[in-house]
């Protein structure tokens, strides 16, 4: 099972590196969006710490739901066929899991690094914020793979998954939202113990339902 | 079905009259608005349970696809959000003589509110697919999936942070209330009416919609 998934992986990694265009749009639109927000805040600048922390997330967002939508919508109708003989469902979304998790870990980070250059650097506790800038890609890609999967069934998809997305994404927003803000001012474990344990049960709850519902959905 | 009609008429007669004749314990700013807690509280629990029903159903339909059990879980999600529209409306107005607002920004409100966004999106994603083995699918899926991230928008969030509710901000739940004999003597038979009588309004919907669909 393990050598299946990392055989889709490698396959979707090669085919990324060799056309490219997907990640590199999504940077361009992560820059291109920063660079927006950077000149709508001048000539004051942007210094407080909320504000920047809520825009960061909510572009993150954004370009997850761009960046996500396209891991099953680029697959040809005929591709999946042959994954649908070849590959079981649970292979399938777990190798899917693991890519989208990839792939926002490398956005997120990127974002941070722009938002850092452009807007000011004010979060003090870098290496936490990279920590949670890891589990916050773990948990957008539970939650979007398996919205994805299910727009990729629907004609008009691309505005059914920011309408099917956005609500179900909101509690772990809201949560990485109330983390962060705390990473700005300095890391202390018993301001946000509770938000992590919750954040974790979350995306226990996520991952055992995603594994679940898409086989009933990969079944049509 | 025989014994919901009757007592839900009976509850709910007991729950108007009862509700505004009984005595109740005079609080500064609350007054006499504090009546509203036998209709406005008792309309979330009904529309909890009635989505809970609807995601137990929409699981049913997945495991057997039986097309009965999507048509009950698209029902009760239906009931279900008229009721939840009613209370943030009925929220909205007790909101508006003790808060001073109709719309604050509260955890509590925010999360129902978004809790109803997610039920309109399974409206329109089940409006938007046509084939109906395949609606059905995809929308139980749906459906099971929001209702899990309902739970913890609703209940679970509130409490971490604070809220012009009750029982929120690290407080346990029903102690805080206020909740004296008096006021739980009409609020708990107000519960289980409204309860019957979104069971009896599902019921009454169901029969139509098969009725249509032959």
């Amino acid at each position: 099972m393990i050598n299946k998934i990392f055989s889709i992986l490698e396959k979707e990694i090669k085919i990324e590196l060799s056309q490219g265009h997907l990640f590199f749009s999504v940077l361009l639109y992560i820059v291109s969006s920063t660079y927006v927000i950077y000149l709508s805040f001048q000539p004051s600048g942007l210094f407080d710490m909320e504000t920047w922390v809520s825009i960061f997330w909510v572009l993150i967002l954004y370009g997850s739901i761009t960046s996500v939508s396209k891991s099953f919508f680029q697959e040809s109708s005929k591709r999946n066929f042959y994954y649908y003989y070849v590959y079981s469902a649970d292979e399938l979304i777990l190798s899917k899991l693991i890519y989208n998790f990839l792939f926002l870990i490398c956005m997120s980070s990127f974002t941070f690094i722009i938002f850092s250059f452009l807007l000011g650097d004010i979060i003090i506790s870098k290496t936490f914020f990279l920590s949670l800038l890891i589990l916050g890609s773990f948990s957008i890609s539970n939650c979007l793979t398996l919205i994805s999967a299910i727009s990729y069934q629907v004609e008009n998809n691309s505005l059914i998954i920011s309408i099917l997305g956005f609500p179900v994404i909101l509690p772990i927003l809201l949560i990485l939202i109330r983390i962060s803000k705390i990473s700005s001012i300095d890391f202390s474990w018993n301001l946000i113990r509770d938000d992590i344990y919750l954040l974790i049960l979350l995306n226990v709850i996520l991952l055992s339902l995603t594994k679940v519902l898409f086989s009933y959905l990969w079944r049509n | 079905m025989r014994f919901i009609k009757p007592l839900c008429i009976l509850l709910l007669t007991y729950t108007f009259t009862a509700g505004y004749l009984f005595e109740v314990p005079a609080l500064p700013i609350l007054n006499e608005t504090i009546r509203a807690l036998y209709l406005h509280v008792p309309m979330w629990f009904t529309m909890i349970f009635l989505l809970l029903l609807s995601s137990f159903h929409s699981y049913r339909y997945v495991s057997n696809g039986n097309i009965l059990h999507d048509m009950k879980s698209y029902n009760f999600a239906h009931i279900g959000v008229y009721f939840g529209i009613l209370g943030l409306l009925t929220g909205m107005v007790w909101a508006r003589y003790t808060w001073g607002t109709f719309w604050t920004n509260d955890p509590k409100l925010n999360g129902s509110a978004i809790g109803l966004l997610i039920y309109f999106g399974y409206f329109i994603l089940r409006s938007s697919i046509d084939d109906e083995s395949k609606r059905g699918k995809i929308s139980s899926v749906y459906n099971v999936f929001s209702f899990s991230m309902l739970i913890p928008l609703i209940f679970i969030l509130p409490r971490l942070t604070d809220s012009l509710h009750p029982g929120n901000g690290g407080n346990p739940g029903f102690n805080v209330y206020d909740m004296n004999s008096q006021l739980r003597l009409v609020f708990y038979p107000a519960v289980t009416g409204f309860i019957l009588l979104g069971l009896w309004i599902s019921d009454i919907r169901l029969k139509m919609l098969k009725l249509n669909q032959k």
